[in-house]
């Protein structure tokens, strides 16, 4: 038998819940030990709720098994799970117009005896948590009254009259202003980190979750999908894959935590006909450029692929985050002869080509260079933008290869608009006439 | 982010209010003495009412007389204006073996039906839930019809009658129960379900009434209430099951007072919401079936009492499972008392009488303010 002390606050060994014949939670395995402030993070339906009405010993999972602080949860009476871990639901609605201070006594409940009423203790227990929740002057005052802020720290007072050395919040926030959201978590944060108090909280906002926690666990479809400091989980391509959203990542200057910025869907099915059966739209940029072209294009239900794009580029983040088939080159070094084949076989396979006004200097003049060979063999469209001129840094070269595309017969699109209109008409010709098939090779 | 700093609390726009806490627990202490000792002088009043006018010395000279086991007043009718020994006989009898145990049921049967109301209220979240609307008085009802229906002998009827009422309401609450324990349902499962049953009782003993007329009318008494079958034995066995039952019954406060912040919230604070279910349904089926198996059907003091005690108390059940007794008996007693006030020379049935004067007072009670504290939600 392990020391208490050593055990981990929860440990979930490959617990399956279900509900009748729906798996909510699939074999998730989960450490979390004592002092961490862990967040449950994933869509709606992903299982988050499932797992702390599990750990609270709501539901009992099917398969594998549930320890608190070393101890089988089954083997533990409510009264005792009550001593081992409290929970802050999402709202909790009285019906009754409790004095406050009762209320958080109230919680004090699984240290009482049969017929024996609070103690000083449990007086000065509560009292201790009016102050440190800024309570104080509301202690009489019946818990209707309260605003919705103060009601939700007043429940979180209740759960932690518990004394519990387990916390669970069941996206606590989500009925709150912005304001009482910050507040609400960080004084979680303050007392859970005074007490020793380990938290678990399933919340809603990833910002929040990056901001509050150590340690992100995403579900996904009832599986734990990533489970890491909140640096090395929030992703673009996470929100991509999880959510289903295209967001941009940003790093907190003074914290050094990132955060998302949501843009837009994902969208999950073309919502132009055939667009999906069309084949590889091929889309040429860099610095950022092209982004907005990929996002839309695969928004629009295109298949998309990219190049060459330099790494820590913001376009090859978002081809990595839309999961694009790029080409790929290392910072600020000149185009690589295989990175260059591997973009030839990109091109090849394109139906179409998209040139956006990315600025061309000598090491990514590569970029233009191949297009010529294709130019007879596949539509090109040239976004117009700041003149070739203005972006040109190779002395002319690229001006003179873009004059070279236009006169090949490339056409001009004026954004992303016109792009996609000549784009479907391409893909609405293409498709019906069964075209598309395993040869994308040119037309 | 650690630069965070909390939100200010809502600024309150009130100064604190002076009820502190511990305030407030006198104050409910007092409120609850004020009642019971109203109940106490209405319980000394009500001997001097009933349909035969005796002297209010007399009354009190009979009543001392028995108390004191003859120590006192050893000649209880040789007063100056004292009645001839037939009728002083005549008025022992009244008030020892009428009047008295009827008082007393109706302080038994009411702080029964009141607590009962209590404790199901809290249980189902519900202002509506009383023993009635679960079918436990259709059980009982039931019980007592085959009683009437197999035309058992008067002398026997006295024993049968109350065995036969209790045996049905507390089946009925057994069949809740058992329904209740098979699927962890929601409480509002459980309440449709004692609905449902107390449906079915009532269309099988519409059926049973339908063939056995004579019958019917035997139980449309019963089903009118009354405080008639009230002996010393009677009261001694309704106060024995009210001791027992009401106790364990009335220190259920602090799962009560959890339980209505919802289930899974009082399961997450250490009760077990399956195990109180239980125990309350099973102890409430109990004090309502002695109640009912001795005075047939009262309706509204199960509803009306808790409802009175929350506007005084509050919502707290450690103190509105007590005050729900207190107030359940004094609408009983009171109900007895009015009814010979105004209807002197006629015995009404009490159950007639509770709901003309209970429902316009509920009726009272709702709408002279929208307080939250009477379970004003959903």
């Amino acid at each position: 038998m392990t020391h208490p002390s050593a055990a981990p606050a929860v440990r979930l060994r490959n617990i399956t819940v279900r509900y009748g014949a729906r798996t909510a939670l699939h074999e998730v395995s989960l450490n979390v030990i004592p002092g961490e402030f862990v967040a449950l993070a994933g869509p709606n339906g992903s299982g988050k709720t499932t797992l702390i009405r599990s750990v609270l010993g709501f539901l009992e999972p099917s398969e594998g098994s549930i320890e608190l602080f070393g101890r089988p949860l089954s083997g533990l009476s409510v009264r005792d799970r009550a001593r081992q871990v409290a929970w802050v639901p999402q709202e909790e609605a009285p019906r009754d117009n409790v004095p406050l201070e009762e209320y958080i006594l109230y919680g004090r409940y699984p240290f009482h005896r049969a017929l024996e009423g609070e103690t000083t203790e449990d007086r000065r227990i509560a009292r201790d948590l009016l102050r440190a929740l800024d309570l104080e002057d509301r202690a009489a005052d019946g818990i209707l009254s309260l605003s919705g802020g103060e009601r939700q720290r007043a429940v979180l007072g209740r759960a932690l009259a518990q004394s519990a050395p387990l916390l669970l919040l069941d996206e606590p926030t989500s009925h709150l202003d912005i304001g009482h959201q910050l507040d609400l978590l960080s004084r979680v944060r303050e007392l859970a980190h005074r007490d020793g108090v380990t938290v678990i909280a399933a919340l809603h906002d990833l910002n929040l979750a990056a901001q509050f926690a150590d340690r992100i666990v995403v579900l996904s479809r009832g599986r734990c999908h990533a489970d890491g400091p909140p640096s090395k989980i929030l992703t673009e391509a996470l929100l991509a894959h999880v959510w289903g959203v295209i967001a941009e990542r940003r790093i907190e200057p003074r914290t050094g935590r990132p955060y998302l910025i949501p843009r837009r869907l994902l969208a999950e099915s073309s919502t132009a006909v055939g667009t999906d059966a069309f084949g590889p739209i091929h889309v040429v940029g860099g610095g950022g450029a092209a982004s907005p072209y990929l996002r839309a294009l695969v928004d629009e239900g295109f298949e998309v692929s990219a190049g060459i794009l330099h790494l820590l580029d913001s376009d090859a983040e978002t081809a990595e985050a839309l999961g694009i088939p790029a080409t790929v080159e290392v910072p600020f070094a000149p185009i690589s002869p295989a990175v260059r084949e591997r973009h030839r076989a990109l091109l090849s396979q394109a139906r179409a080509i998209v040139v956006t006004p990315f600025a061309v200097g000598p090491s990514n003049l590569a970029n233009l260079e191949d297009l010529g060979a294709r130019s007879a063999h596949v539509p090109i469209f040239l976004v117009t933008g700041p003149s070739i001129e203005t972006r040109d840094f190779t002395q002319g070269v690229a001006t003179r290869l873009v004059r070279e595309l236009e006169a090949g017969g490339a056409r001009s699109v004026g954004g992303i608009e016109e792009l996609l209109r000549e784009l479907r008409a391409l893909a609405a010709r293409a498709v019906p006439a069964g075209a598309a098939g395993p040869d994308r090779g040119a037309p | 982010m650690p630069n965070v700093r909390p939100v200010a609390a809502t600024p309150t726009a009130q100064p604190p209010r002076s009820g502190t806490v511990p305030t407030t627990r006198r104050r409910r202490t007092i409120t609850l003495l004020v009642l019971a000792l109203v109940a106490l002088g209405l319980f000394l009043v009500s001997p001097f009412l009933g349909t035969v006018s005796i002297p209010f010395e007399t009354v009190l000279r009979i009543t001392l007389e028995k108390i004191s086991g003859g120590a006192l007043f050893p000649q209880p009718c040789t007063g100056s204006s004292g009645p001839s020994s037939t009728l002083c006989q005549a008025y022992q009898l009244i008030i020892w073996d009428e009047r008295l145990p009827e008082i007393l049921l109706a302080v038994l049967a009411g702080a029964a039906l009141g607590m009962s109301g209590g404790a199901l209220q809290g249980l189902f979240r519900n202002p509506l839930a009383d023993p009635f609307l679960l079918g436990l008085s259709s059980g009982g009802t039931l019980g007592a019809s085959a009683v009437f229906v197999f035309g058992v002998g008067q002398s026997e009827a006295y024993l049968a009658l109350p065995i036969f009422a209790f045996l049905g309401a507390i089946g009925t609450g057994l069949l809740i129960l058992g329904m209740a324990s098979t699927r962890y349902g929601s409480v509002e499962t459980l309440l449709l379900t004692g609905v449902a049953i107390a449906n079915i009782l009532g269309a099988a003993l519409a059926l049973v009434l339908l063939y056995n007329p004579t019958a019917s009318i035997q139980v449309s008494f019963w089903l009118l209430g009354g405080l008639g079958q009230g002996t010393w034995s009677t009261d001694g066995i309704v106060f024995g099951v009210l001791l027992i039952g009401g106790t364990l019954l009335a220190v259920h406060g602090p799962e009560l007072n959890l339980i209505q912040l919802g289930n899974d919230v009082a399961q997450s604070a250490g009760v077990d919401p399956r195990q109180i279910r239980i125990r309350v349904l099973l102890l409430t089926s109990v004090l309502t079936a002695v109640a009912v198996a001795f005075t047939g059907v009262i309706g509204f003091v199960g509803l009306v009492a808790p409802h009175v005690v929350r506007r005084v108390v509050g919502s707290d059940y450690r103190w509105v499972l007590p005050g729900s007794a207190i107030v359940g008996a004094l609408f009983l007693l009171s109900a007895r008392d009015v009814s010979l006030l105004i209807f002197p020379s006629s015995v009404l049935p009490i159950g007639i009488f509770t709901a003309f004067a209970g429902a316009p007072f509920f009726l009272y009670l709702l709408y002279r303010q929208r307080n939250r504290t009477t379970m004003g939600g959903s």
